[in-house]
């Protein structure tokens, strides 16, 4: 592409040192496109850009790396495009969220993209926390059901991203109203500042930079995180927030016995798409295996990269990226829910939400 | 805080910063004045090359194109009639209507002098406000923002004009272009017939250039050879400054609308656009001239979408929540460069702060400048038959609406839109209306539904909700005495029309656009009822008194018809032609069509010798395909033939 090389032109014009490696190797002088079906400027956009650097330094061949914005449909429409164009030789990758693994599962119009076929080549975790505001009474994530007032959460849709925090709300059984139509998770944040809404969800990143601070002040009290993966269970505590109890803890903690039955199965499916395996690498279902070894191999270098390590310190509380066959096959997993999952989240949303399939 | 300001203004003065703000500003005047693209287009081509430079130069590069976008795109408003972006609309509609008098000098002088006050005046307010900045954001919660777009509602009905049944029914109408897509209050998809590009609505840039740019365009390529308008001259500004003069305190309100409307996450710069050219009519003693060439309509757009510019980032510095596209481009920038931006953020980097403050300031007032210096230049080229101009601008048009998505949904949004703008430019329908009803239709929907979600009805009392409600009530109630008292004198005669229309409506057009546009809204009020409930609000208000009102038109029309299509058949085929042009790039790629195009309109239409053409063509297309590659999109590849 044109624009790459006026920007390698730049870069020796500026005299910027770019890490070149070993110039022979799988990738060597090949551009590797990483569409991100979301804008500029946004959360996915910006962790893309983030992992940029270290996969051009660690994949063999030093590759450059084109990051791609393709909006529009609420990430349908990049996703369909790279359904029609994608490279089985593992050069277009598609990076996204839950926002484009929802709509598949849930079978909704619209969706040309076969995700459970793809292949997955890196994925980043992207936890979530939940926190209340201080006027509701409740000190901790025990105290939940004893809101001295109605408790209000935002949200965008409840067939994106919002879905797995609804979810964890049936798990729990919290009474909880849902105000769905904001813009994004950013106006629902504010929304929470100035009092309107005092139940919310935020991605780690976000968590850190923006409400820690509140907490901190007296302002929010942290509840529990979305959890992490231990032997296929979402139960563990969440790395980046160890101090918060995992929504299965909670249950425990309030009903005294381990969550079982299809709202715990519905949430686990659904939230290890959106947390555990937030931001995830999809390649073309014919890539060869030599390519996927070879991103597990620079996932592994990059993680043990001191640079990166201090950085992601920075951003995420130290989060390191998966990648290989286990990560594979529990993404696979969670985006192939059963029929009774599927059936439960459809009624769920149709009767709850108004959402037509 | 003096000290801080003081140090980011060394700061900036250092040479590479210095160098890549200018850098900046350039690129931005460049696509401010190309219609469709502006400051996202910008700051997306710039953001490769930051990350080759250091935070602070990088930074300053993207400041330097934001700041400048809306001073440049004036040019294009006021010698063209495209708006260049589309908070600039307004500035196309009195703009253009003045340069065709031979005033093209004044209307500029005023919109450049404006621009460069309405980001003075930002950064000013900016540099005050910074300790209080955050508190203000925070005081605006949803129903003050509901109330924000019922005041732009208000002021929008002051654009209606002299004919009222079709300033109401484009005003429905725009509301109901708003209405498509995912309804705010429940899961529902509008008006989308089950494609995909239509999920996320259309978007502000294809529907502005489409009612405004397209219809130009085509009445461009009509003219053929010939010069069309009066020969737009630019020599003295003086009338200018003494215009702009007058108006200052206007532009200094219309800059502090700019401000409000910048710190309204997601509102900006159209709408309070739009807010403050309201004003300027409501403030105006004589609004005869409004819609045709009314100086203080350019005064107050231009000193409001400058001052959004900076306002706009404070939500994304404070709260990390971009104020408009733009603005999520630099806050995902500033996250690159490893600022995060958050309620520590002054505290933290207050020098920051201040170098945007600076930068801002510096880039308005040397922008202006340029602007002034280029713009004779540029004018002369208005002497050039305007069909050759015409040729590179429905192309840079396609690239802009093809910003959106990249999908052959843009490209054929636009040129339908722009049949629905040539219709309604042709047809005496008020453009304004119809886009300030498509801008406030989604803010006003979400902020009324999560206002009641959350508050009932209890909402109605808070102070901040009174206040700005005065801003409704209080002229309401003063017009109202006003009338009461004139009661019993004399009518006044009603004033003479100063300047005979030009272009009469064509009764012909105006049925055909009557009839399409009841079968919109009765096709709309039949989906409807498909819908939840709480979905059905704003499509009602839009259908309610739409779709009598198109049917009243639609009668008017009919017993008024007469058969005048042939006065526009020149221009019918210039819209046939660019509809050929839509499906011919779905068919066949984007460069066989356009190609064809070219050389249709510069040897057709604008009549050029074959070797001129042929040079001048080759040139127009090798920048075209460039330009799509600079800003990464693939070029459509054709469905019946895999080119692009």
């Amino acid at each position: 592409m044109l624009n790459r090389r006026l920007s390698v032109a730049a870069a020796i014009v500026l005299g910027s040192t770019l890490a070149v490696g070993a110039q022979d190797g799988l990738f060597s002088g090949k551009t590797i496109e990483v569409v991100v079906p979301f804008g500029e400027g946004g959360a996915t956009f910006v962790s893309a850009k983030f992992l940029e650097p270290y996969l051009e330094k660690h994949l063999p061949g030093n590759p450059d790396l084109d990051v791609v914005s393709r909006p529009g449909g609420g990430s349908i429409l990049g996703a369909n495009w790279f359904e029609q164009n994608a490279k089985s030789d593992g050069t277009t990758i598609l990076f996204t969220t839950s926002s484009t693994a929802n709509p598949f599962v849930l079978g909704q119009k619209g969706v040309e993209y076969k995700l459970a076929d793809y292949r997955v080549a890196y994925s980043h975790p992207f936890s979530a926390v939940a926190y209340v505001s201080p006027t509701t009474g409740v000190t901790n994530a025990a105290g939940i059901r004893d809101s001295s007032v109605p408790l209000i959460y935002g949200g965008i849709a409840a067939a994106a991203s919002d879905l797995p925090g609804l979810l964890s709300f049936e798990v729990l059984d919290v009474d909880v109203k849902s105000v769905l139509g904001f813009n994004g998770r950013g106006p629902v944040r504010l929304a929470f500042e100035q009092g309107e809404l005092n139940i919310d969800y935020q991605f780690t990143p976000v968590y850190l930079t923006q409400v820690v601070p509140s907490v901190a002040e007296g302002r929010a009290v942290p509840l529990w995180t979305g959890g992490a993966m231990e032997d296929g269970v979402l139960k563990a505590r969440d790395p980046i927030a160890p101090e918060l109890p995992s929504v299965y803890e909670v249950y425990e903690e309030l009903n005294g016995k381990a969550p079982s039955g299809i709202e715990w199965d519905a949430f686990q499916g659904i939230a290890s798409v959106t947390y555990a395996y937030g931001l995830t690498g999809y390649m073309h279902p014919d890539t060869p295996q030599e390519v996927l070894d070879a991103f597990a191999e620079a996932v592994a270098a990059i993680n043990a990269d001191p640079e990166f390590q201090e950085e992601s310190q920075k951003v995420t509380n130290g989060a390191r990226l998966n990648a290989g066959p286990d990560t594979e096959s529990a993404v696979k997993a969670a985006l192939s829910p059963s029929t009774e999952v599927k059936d439960y989240l459809r009624n769920l949303l149709s009767s709850k939400f108004g959402v037509t399939f | 805080m003096i000290e801080n300001a003081v140090m980011a203004l060394d700061a900036l003065f250092d040479p590479i910063r210095l160098a890549a703000l200018f850098t900046g500003m350039i690129v931005g005047m460049v696509f401010g004045m190309l219609p469709g693209l502006g400051g996202v287009a910008a700051v997306s081509i710039l953001l490769p090359f930051i990350y080759y430079l250091a935070p602070y130069s990088g930074l300053a590069m993207l400041l330097g194109a934001v700041s400048v976008v809306y001073t440049s795109d004036t040019i294009t408003s006021v010698l063209i009639g495209a708006p260049g972006s589309p908070a600039s609309a307004p500035t196309a509609i009195e703009g253009h209507a003045l340069a065709k008098q031979g005033q093209a000098s004044r209307a500029l002088g005023v919109g450049f002098l404006a621009s460069m006050v309405g980001g003075l005046t930002g950064a000013a307010i900016l540099f005050v406000a910074i300790p209080i900045a955050g508190p203000i954001v925070l005081m605006l919660s949803t129903p003050e923002l509901f109330m924000f777009a019922l005041v732009g509602l208000y002021y929008a009905a002051s654009m209606i004009g002299k004919d009222l049944a079709k300033g109401l029914a484009a005003a429905c109408l725009g509301v109901l272009l708003g209405v498509v897509g995912p309804a705010q209050a429940a899961a529902d998809f509008r008006y989308t017939f089950d494609q995909v590009y239509l999920l996320d609505g259309f978007s502000l840039t294809i529907v502005a250039l489409g009612l405004f740019g397209v219809a130009e365009v085509i009445s461009m390529l009509a003219a053929g050879g010939g010069i069309s308008h009066e020969r737009v001259k630019v020599d003295h500004w003086g009338e200018g400054f003494r215009d702009f003069w007058k108006a200052k305190w206007l532009v200094l309100r219309a800059a502090v609308i700019g401000v409000f409307g910048g710190f309204v996450p997601a509102v900006g710069a159209s709408a309070s656009t739009w807010v403050a050219y309201g004003h300027a009519i409501h403030s105006t003693k004589d609004k005869s001239r409004f819609g045709k060439g009314e100086i203080r309509g350019i005064a107050a757009s231009e000193g409001a979408n400058n001052a959004t510019v900076i306002s706009d980032l404070v939500p994304t510095l404070l709260f990390s929540v971009p104020g408009g596209p733009a603005a999520a481009i630099f806050l995902g920038a500033l996250f690159s460069f490893g600022y995060y931006p958050g309620p520590r953020m002054i505290t933290q980097n207050p020098d920051l702060m201040f170098l945007i403050v600076w930068s801002v300031a510096l880039t308005s007032v040397v922008g202006a400048g340029l602007c002034f210096a280029i713009t004779p230049a540029l004018a002369r080229l208005t002497r050039i038959p305007f069909a050759i101009i015409a040729a590179p601008l429905v192309l840079i048009m396609v690239i802009g609406a093809y910003q959106s998505t990249s999908t052959m949904g843009d490209i054929f949004m636009l040129f339908l839109l722009g049949g629905l703008g040539w219709l309604m430019k042709h047809g005496g329908w008020p453009r304004a209306p119809a886009l300030v009803g498509f801008v406030l239709s989604g803010p006003m929907e979400q902020y009324f539904w999560l206002t009641n979600q959350i508050y009932g009805w209890s909402w109605l009392t808070r102070p901040g909700v009174l206040i700005i409600g005065s801003v409704i009530v209080i002229p309401m109630f003063l017009s109202f005495v006003r009338r009461l008292r004139a009661r019993g004198r004399k009518a006044e005669p009603a004033p003479e029309n100063a300047l005979p229309t030009l272009n009469a409506p064509s009764h012909g057009i105006a049925l055909v656009l009557a009839a399409i546009v009841s079968v919109m809204f009765a096709y709309a009020l039949w989906e409807t009822f498909s819908f939840n409930p709480a979905s059905r609000l704003m499509p009602g208000l839009a259908i309610l008194p739409g779709l009598p009102l198109a049917l009243y038109l639609l009668v008017r029309g009919l017993r008024g018809y007469r058969n005048d299509f042939s006065r526009d058949a020149n221009e019918l085929w210039v819209l046939v032609a660019l509809f050929v042009y839509a499906v011919a790039v779905w068919a066949f790629g984007l460069s066989i069509p356009t190609v064809a195009l070219i050389a249709w309109m510069l040897l057709v239409k604008a009549r050029m010798r074959i070797w001129t053409g042929l040079i001048y063509g080759t040139a127009v297309f090798a920048v075209i395909r460039l330009l799509f590659d600079l800003l990464r999109g693939d070029a459509p590849v054709g469905a019946l033939i895999p080119f692009s």
